[in-house]
């Protein structure tokens, strides 16, 4: 890929792959972070990219992995201050200053999803949120279409169990 | 918690793939079938529907600080292709050779006297760039390197960037050194003339020993006020005598260096828009510091240079 396919990339992806930081970190700031790393990756290795290649997926698997990093990282520095800032992200997902990015309008969901296990949480947002295929997302997280397919049913079961008896507020008509 | 029956639970994937969608038609069929009579599954249906649903709003829905994220990516990118260099290291006749070029040009041609790898190369020890192994786009330049010291072409027409000059002063000596024709030669001495310092011969013969592109800024074609090739790439002055010859220009063997032979060559003093053969009088009082030496009356003229009216080179050439 060249310079000026890059430049549409950036231009074609950057908010998508933002937005799926976002579900994957629930912090803006994380995200705005994690997605510039995913792009300053790509950009690095972009000319090796053949030109028939999914581009899209390509960079869905570039952030998944920075965001696997960053959680492995995280969990580091959590271990190594246990106690100090427990469990924020995976199961609480509200930052200390405010910059909790549903604070308002934050839905049951939005945190029944933050509580995902992490390959769950990405399975479940590049299927669901995002559209990829189960090849793509099996790419994303260095599994089989199998799994990543099981990785999204796990979700959706977990979601359905802790929405027990909570009722949607959009649902379909069924009689 | 309510133990399922067991066809419940053997349809239970099926129904889920039903629900959001990723079922094919038989299954699908399958499922509504069973969930016709079983309130429990069809309870389920209705949840993974509606969990479908409240998701199926996230979709293309923005996200927070979304305009300002991607500014700041935007900024933090044209600051990595800034410093981004492309290189590759290639064998070369002369060596191996590393070749590196930004978006704005051809900015890096190295000898690697240590090795043909990248830790022996002036680019792992600059922080300001990061460079890049790619072969793709410096491979075309490699050939024309080629055909260039091989003597197949005479002009690179590459686009130079000069970023890795040490200095404003070194820029304009490469910008001036840069413009000595193919098979000429100036001094060190010329070369400070030129740019309005002639006290600053060493600082010029500095610059070029810093030159970042040697053979496309040809630091090869300026020589001691003496007329000794004086030094090359380190101590490589072989080198230098090497890609003049290429280029027409004769020298012999002197002291450990080279000195060119100066009776062989036509000469243009300062500015002037002709050539001489070396024993015209216009020249006497001239040092070598005042003229630019041609390996040939072709070279002069390829230079735009026409022949004296004086020595009148074209009828009387230097014989050999």
């Amino acid at each position: 890929m060249d310079a000026e396919g890059f430049d549409t990339l950036v231009a074609t992806h950057h908010r998508e792959i933002y937005r799926y930081l976002v579900r994957a970190t629930f912090r803006a700031s994380e995200a705005d972070d994690l997605a510039q790393e995913t792009f300053l990756r790509a950009y690095r290795a972009h000319r090796a990219l053949p030109p028939d290649a999914n581009a899209r997926a390509w960079l869905f698997a570039i952030a998944s992995n920075v965001a696997k990093n960053h959680f492995r990282a995280e969990s580091r520095r959590r271990r190594a201050h246990t106690g100090v800032r427990e469990i924020r992200i995976e199961t609480d997902g509200a930052g200390p200053e405010g910059e909790t990015l549903f604070k308002e309008a934050r839905t049951v969901l939005d945190t029944v999803v933050a509580g995902l296990p992490l390959k769950q949480r990405l399975a479940f947002t590049l299927r669901k949120v995002h559209d990829l295929d189960y090849d793509a997302i099996g790419r994303s997280l260095a599994c089989s279409p199998d799994s990543a397919r099981a990785h999204v049913f796990q979700a959706l079961r977990k979601i359905r169990r802790s929405l027990n008896g909570y009722e949607l507020p959009v649902g379909r008509d069924e009689r | 918690m309510t133990r399922k029956p067991s066809v419940c639970q053997e349809i239970e994937p099926a129904l889920l793939a039903t629900a959001i969608g990723d079922a094919d038609t038989v299954t699908a069929a399958r499922v509504e079938v069973h969930a016709r009579t079983c309130a429990l599954c069809r309870q389920d249906l209705v949840r993974y529907r509606a969990i479908e649903d409240a998701v199926g709003a996230w979709r293309g829905a923005p996200a927070p600080a979304e305009e300002l994220a991607h500014a700041r990516l935007e900024s933090r990118l044209a600051a990595l292709r800034r410093r981004t260099l492309l290189y590759r290291i290639f064998p070369s006749p002369l060596g191996p050779i590393l070749i590196a070029r930004s978006e704005e040009g051809v900015s890096c041609v190295e000898y690697l006297t240590g090795g043909a790898d990248f830790a022996h190369s002036r680019l792992s020890r600059d922080e300001g760039i990061e460079a890049l192994l790619d072969g793709a786009e410096v491979e075309a330049l490699y050939r024309d390197l080629l055909e260039y010291v091989e003597g197949r072409r005479t002009r690179l027409e590459w686009p130079l960037d000069l970023r890795l000059a040490r200095s404003e002063f070194h820029r304009t000596v490469l910008e001036t050194t840069a413009r000595i024709p193919y098979g000429a030669v100036r001094s060190y001495a010329g070369v400070a003339r030129e740019l309005g310092k002639p006290s600053a011969t060493r600082a010029v013969a500095q610059a070029l020993r810093w030159n970042p592109l040697p053979i496309v800024v040809p630091c090869h074609r300026v020589i001691g006020a003496s007329g000794a090739l004086t030094g090359y790439a380190g101590n490589r002055v072989t080198l230098k005598q090497r890609l003049l010859a290429v280029e027409g220009v004769r020298t012999r063997p002197a002291h450990r260096d080279f000195r060119i032979e100066r009776d062989a060559m036509y000469a243009c003093a300062g500015t002037d828009a002709e050539y001489c053969v070396p024993t015209c009088g216009s020249l006497a009082e001239r040092s070598l510091a005042d003229l630019t030496l041609y390996a040939s009356r072709a070279r002069a003229e390829a230079a735009g240079l026409a022949p004296c009216t004086a020595c009148r080179p074209d009828l009387h050439p230097i014989s050999r």
